[in-house]
C-alpha cells in the first residue's frame, strides 16, 4: 500500500507526528513494535528542569536555546515548541486535561516520596502540587507492589493509610487490575467508606496515579464523593496508566480520522535507493509486507525501544543504518563517577540532523532527502537529566511532520 | 532422523525470554490478569516462568489454562518477547500430563459432528435450547449452561453452493472454515455474493477445519493434523492460478501464521503468501481503483470491534476501511480489547466467570456508542457480543452485501 507519509514508532512523538500529518489532510501510516516508552514512564509532560515557577516559557525555552545550540528545542524554536504543546493539550479537553500551574514548573509528589519538576499535569494531578505544605492523607493496596504509601508519606510530611486487600483481588494486585477496579462504583464505595473512616483533620487524599483508564475524572469525583474530601493522583513506577491514557487518546483520535495505525510489529527494513527511501518491510513471519510513502518520519526511540541498538563496539541505528553521533569508544560511554550529575556521554548519543530534523553525517551532509527524525532517537539532549523528555517529544514529532509535509 | 515429541520446546520456535526487560508494559494489557488474580499474567506467565521450565520436570504452574491466547500482550512488547507462544507451550504441556476431559475433544472437533447437527437442525437446535439438557451438559461435561451453544443451520453452506452457479472474469478460492459452513451460512453467502459483484467467480478448495480450537486447547498433535491436511489442497488451488481469501479471521490468522511459525508444516509459508483477509483483499481492490463501489444508501448505525486475531494479522482495519465507503452508515469503531470468550475457553464452567468479567468492559465500550448492530469479523467474538448485549451481531461483509446487491434489485425492479 501506498501511503503520504509512514511514521515509524509508536511513542509519543511518532503518535505526534501522525496526528500533525493527518491534520494536513495527508494518508498516513504509523507502525509501532509496542506500546512504547509512553506506557511505561510517562505520567505527565516534562519540558525541561530549567524552568522555575514564575518563569514564562518562551523566556526560559530561548535562555535553553540560546546555550545548547545543538539541543533539538534550537532546531525547533520556541514558538513551534508552543504550538505543538498546544496541538498536544487540544486532543484531551476538560475535565481530564492537561494544564500548567501558572507559568514554569509545578513540583509534583511521586511514588518514592520526592518532588519532582514537570510542566504540565493532567488535572487529576494538580491537587498533589501543594502536598507539601496543606498535607494529606496518602493511600495505598496491601498487595501492590507498585506503591508504598508509608515511605512516599514520611517523606512528604504526610500520613498514610494501607488498604486491606478486597474481595476483588486476593494477594497481589497490579496497576492495571487496579485501574480496572476503580472504575466499578462498587470498588470505590468499599475504599471510600474505608478512608473516610480513617480520616483524621487532612482535607485531601493522595492515590497511587491508577484511577481508571478510561475515565479518571469520573472516578476521582466518585471518590469524593464517598470520602467527602479532594483526591488525587501521584505517579508511580513503571508501568503508567497515565501514559495509557495519552497512547490511547492518539489511537482512538487517529483510528477515527483513517489514519492506519499497526501495533505489534517490527520494521525488519528500509529499502533505499541513493538518497531516498522507497518503501519499508515489516515482519510477520512467515510474511513480510511491503509499505510505500512519499516521505517517513523515524521516531523509534532509543536503547528501550529498540530505535538504537549497542554491540560490541558501537552503537547503530537498525533501520536505515543511519550514522549516529556517539563516543568514539565504549570506555567512553560513562563518566568516570556513575553518579556523577552531569550527563554521561552516551546518552547524549542519537542522531545528527539538520534544521529541518533531516539526518545529516558527523561532517553536516544530508544523508536522506525523504526521511525526517524525531523523538528520543535525536542526539544532543539527555531527556532523564533535563527532564525534557516529553516536551523533546512533543515537539519534534509536531516539527518532523510540518516540515515532512511541506510542499 | 529420531522424531520428538510435539510439545518439546526444541521442535517450536526457540524461546526469546531473556529479551523481556521486565517493563511489566504486558501486564498492563493482558485481560485476563486484569480481571482475575488465579492468573500472573504475561510477564509471569511467559519470559518469567520460563526460566524455571525443564522440559523433563513435571509442570508447576496449573494456572497457565487461563491464558486465553489473544496475543496482545505481544503486540505491546517492544522487546519482541513471544509471549504467548511461549504460554501455549508450557498449557500444551500441562495438558498433556494432566489429561483433557472429554469436553475439550468434543469442544475442538466440531467439524466432525457438526455435519450431523446440521442434518438434524431441528432436534439438535431444540436440545441445544433445552435448559434440561444445558443442566447436563454442565454437570457432565463442565460446559457453562448460562453460555447458549451455537444452532445448527440446514443446508450447509457447502450444500448450498453446490446448486449455486458463481460466474465472474477471474478466479477466486474461499476458505469458508466450519462456523460458516454449518452455523452461520449467511456469512458465507455474502462473501460469495460480494465477491461475484466484483467479477469474480468463486470456487471453494476442498477443506477441514483450520485446527485453531485445538491449538487454542494446547493439542498441537490434533491442530497439526489440520494443516497438514489442509495446505496440500490450498497450494494445489494455489498453483492453478487463484489467491484464496478467508471470511473468518480466526481460520486465517492460523492458516497465514501459526501453520509456519509454531507448526512448521511444510508449503505452509507460499499458503501464507496467496491468503488474504476478505476485507484485506476488498481494499487491495480499492487500491488499485477496481472495488465496486456503487453502494446504495444505507441508514445504519453501527459500532464494529476489531478482533484479537486481526490485530495480530497486523493488516490495520480494512473492513472499516471499506466499510466507511458506504453512503448513511454510521461507524464507529469501539476500542476494547478482547470480547473474552477465546474460541472455546468461555464455554468451559470453570472459566465462564472469567470470560464474562473480560467482556464486561467491551459491553460498556458498546453500551456507550448505542449502535442498532454490531459488525466483527470473527465468529467468536459474535457469539460473545450476542450474549453480552443481545444485540444484532454481524460480519461486516453481510452489511457490505446490502449496500451492493439490493440496488441491483430496485435497478431491476
Ligand atoms: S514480556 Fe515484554 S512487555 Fe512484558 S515485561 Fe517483558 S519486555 Fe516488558
Ligand atoms: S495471550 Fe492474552 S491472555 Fe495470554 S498472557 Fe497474553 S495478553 Fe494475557
Amino acid at each position: 500500500m501506498h501511503f503520504d507519509l509512514i511514521v515509524i514508532g509508536m511513542g509519543l512523538s511518532g503518535l505526534m507526528a501522525a496526528k500533525t500529518a493527518s491534520e494536513s489532510g495527508s494518508k498516513v501510516l504509523i507502525l509501532g513494535k509496542g506500546m512504547g516508552a509512553l506506557c511505561l514512564f510517562s505520567n505527565t509532560i516534562d519540558l525541561l528542569e530549567t524552568l522555575p515557577k514564575g518563569m514564562k516559557l518562551d523566556e526560559g525555552l530561548s535562555q535553553w536555546i540560546k546555550d545548547h545550540p545543538q539541543h533539538p528545542y534550537s532546531k525547533v524554536g520556541a514558538k513551534i515548541v508552543e504550538e505543538a504543546l498546544t496541538s498536544f493539550t487540544s486532543l484531551f479537553p476538560l475535565p481530564y486535561s492537561f494544564v500548567s500551574a501558572g507559568d514554569g514548573n509545578s513540583l509534583l509528589p511521586t511514588g518514592a516520596g520526592t518532588l519532582r519538576p514537570t510542566y504540565l499535569i493532567p488535572t487529576t494531578m494538580v491537587a498533589g502540587a501543594s502536598v507539601r505544605e496543606q498535607g494529606g492523607l496518602i493511600v495505598g493496596f496491601k498487595g501492590f507492589k507498585d506503591f508504598y504509601p508509608d515511605y512516599a508519606a514520611t517523606l512528604l510530611g504526610c500520613r498514610s493509610l494501607t488498604l486491606p486487600p478486597f474481595r476483588t483481588f486476593h494477594e497481589e494486585i497490579t496497576a492495571a487490575g487496579l485501574a480496572r477496579s476503580m472504575e466499578k462504583e462498587s470498588f470505590r464505595e468499599e475504599i471510600g467508606r474505608e478512608i473516610r473512616r480513617e480520616m483524621g483533620n487532612e482535607t485531601r487524599v493522595g492515590f497511587p496515579a491508577v484511577l481508571g483508564v478510561r475515565d479518571p475524572w469520573g472516578v476521582k469525583k466518585g471518590l469524593e464523593e464517598t470520602i467527602g474530601a479532594e483526591v488525587f493522583e501521584i505517579p508511580i513506577l513503571p508501568p503508567s496508566i497515565p501514559g495509557m491514557r495519552i497512547f490511547n487518546r492518539f489511537k482512538e483520535w487517529l483510528v477515527q480520522r483513517g489514519v492506519t495505525v499497526l501495533l505489534g510489529h517490527s520494521v525488519s527494513k528500509a529499502i533505499l535507493r541513493g538518497r531516498r527511501c522507497e518503501g519499508i518491510r515489516v515482519s510477520n513471519p512467515p510474511l513480510s509486507s511491503f509499505y510505500s510513502a512519499d516521505r517517513y518520519i523515524l521516531s523509534t526511540g532509543r536503547f528501550v525501544g529498540g530505535g538504537l541498538v549497542a554491540n560490541e563496539e558501537k552503537i547503530y541505528e537498525p533501520i536505515f543504518d543511519l550514522p549516529v553521533s556517539q563516543p568514539r569508544s565504549r570506555e567512553e560511554w560513562f563518566r568516570k563517577s556513575f553518579f556523577s550529575n552531569l550527563s554521561h556521554p552516551v546518552h547524549q548519543a542519537g542522531i545528527l540532523t539538520d534544521s529541518s530534523l533531516r539526518p545529516v553525517d558527523d561532517k553536516g551532509e544530508r544523508v536522506l532527502e525523504n526521511v525526517w527524525i524525531a523523538g528520543s532517537i535525536l542526539a544532543g539532549h539527555d531527556s532523564t537529566n533535563e527532564k525534557s523528555r516529553e516536551g523533546v517529544e512533543i515537539a519534534t514529532g509536531y516539527m518532523a511532520a510540518k516540515c515532512a509535509m511541506k510542499k | 532422523m529420531t522424531k520428538v515429541p510435539m510439545t518439546e520446546a526444541k521442535v517450536w520456535p526457540t524461546s526469546n525470554a531473556d529479551a523481556c526487560i521486565r517493563c511489566a508494559t504486558c501486564m498492563a494489557i493482558c485481560p485476563v490478569s486484569r480481571v482475575t488474580p488465579l492468573f500472573p499474567g504475561p510477564k509471569q506467565a511467559g519470559p518469567g516462568a520460563e526460566r524455571f521450565r525443564r522440559p523433563g520436570d513435571p509442570s508447576v504452574d496449573s494456572w497457565i489454562d487461563l491464558c486465553i491466547g489473544c496475543h496482545l500482550c505481544d503486540m505491546v512488547c517492544a522487546s519482541g518477547v513471544n509471549i504467548s507462544e511461549l504460554n501455549l507451550l508450557a498449557k500444551a504441556k500441562y495438558l498433556d500430563e494432566k489429561g483433557r476431559p472429554l469436553r475439550d475433544w468434543l469442544l475442538t472437533h466440531t467439524y466432525l459432528y457438526g455435519w450431523l447437527g446440521s442434518l438434524f437442525s431441528p432436534v439438535v437446535n431444540w436440545l441445544l435450547k433445552n435448559s434440561a439438557i444445558k443442566w447436563m451438559v454442565e454437570v457432565i461435561l463442565k460446559i457453562d449452561r448460562r453460555r447458549q451453544l451455537p444452532g445448527y443451520q440446514s443446508p450447509t453452506f457447502r450444500q448450498w453452493f453446490r446448486s449455486h452457479h458463481s460466474k465472474g472474469d477471474r478466479r477466486i478460492a474461499y476458505f469458508y472454515g466450519c462456523y460458516v459452513n454449518t452455523n452461520e451460512v449467511e456469512v458465507g453467502k455474502a462473501t460469495v455474493e460480494v465477491l461475484e459483484a466484483n467479477g469474480f467467480e468463486v470456487t471453494l478448495p476442498a477443506q477441514e477445519c483450520c485446527g485453531i480450537p485445538m491449538l487454542g486447547n494446547g493439542d498441537f498433535k490434533g491442530a497439526r493434523k489440520m494443516g497438514l491436511q489442509n495446505v496440500p489442497n490450498l497450494l494445489k488451488t494455489i498453483r492453478s492460478g487463484s489467491e484464496i481469501i478467508f471470511s473468518s479471521t480466526s481460520c486465517g490468522h492460523m492458516i497465514r501464521h501459526e501453520y509456519n511459525r509454531l507448526l512448521g508444516i511444510p508449503g505452509s509459508e507460499e499458503v501464507a503468501e496467496h491468503i488474504f483477509d476478505l476485507f484485506e483483499f476488498l481494499r487491495n481492490l480499492k487500491e488499485s481503483g477496481s472495488l465496486n463501489t456503487h453502494f446504495k444508501e444505507l441508514p445504519l448505525k453501527a459500532a464494529y470491534f476489531a478482533p484479537c486475531h486481526l490485530r495480530s494479522l497486523n493488516i490495520g482495519l480494512p473492513a472499516l476501511e471499506i466499510l466507511r465507503l458506504i453512503p448513511g452508515l454510521q461507524l464507529e469503531n469501539i476500542d476494547a480489547d478482547c470480547c473474552g470468550l477465546g474460541g472455546t475457553f468461555g464455554f468451559k464452567k470453570e472459566k465462564y466467570e472469567i470470560s464474562q468479567e473480560i467482556g464486561k468492559d467491551l459491553k460498556q465500550a458498546i453500551d456507550r456508542s448505542k449502535p442498532e448492530i454490531v459488525l466483527t469479523d470473527c465468529e467468536g467474538c459474535r457469539l460473545q457480543i450476542r450474549h453480552l448485549t443481545g444485540l444484532k451481531v454481524l460480519h461486516p461483509v453481510q452489511v457490505l452485501r446490502d449496500a451492493l446487491l439490493q440496488r441491483t434489485d430496485e435497478e431491476m425492479g
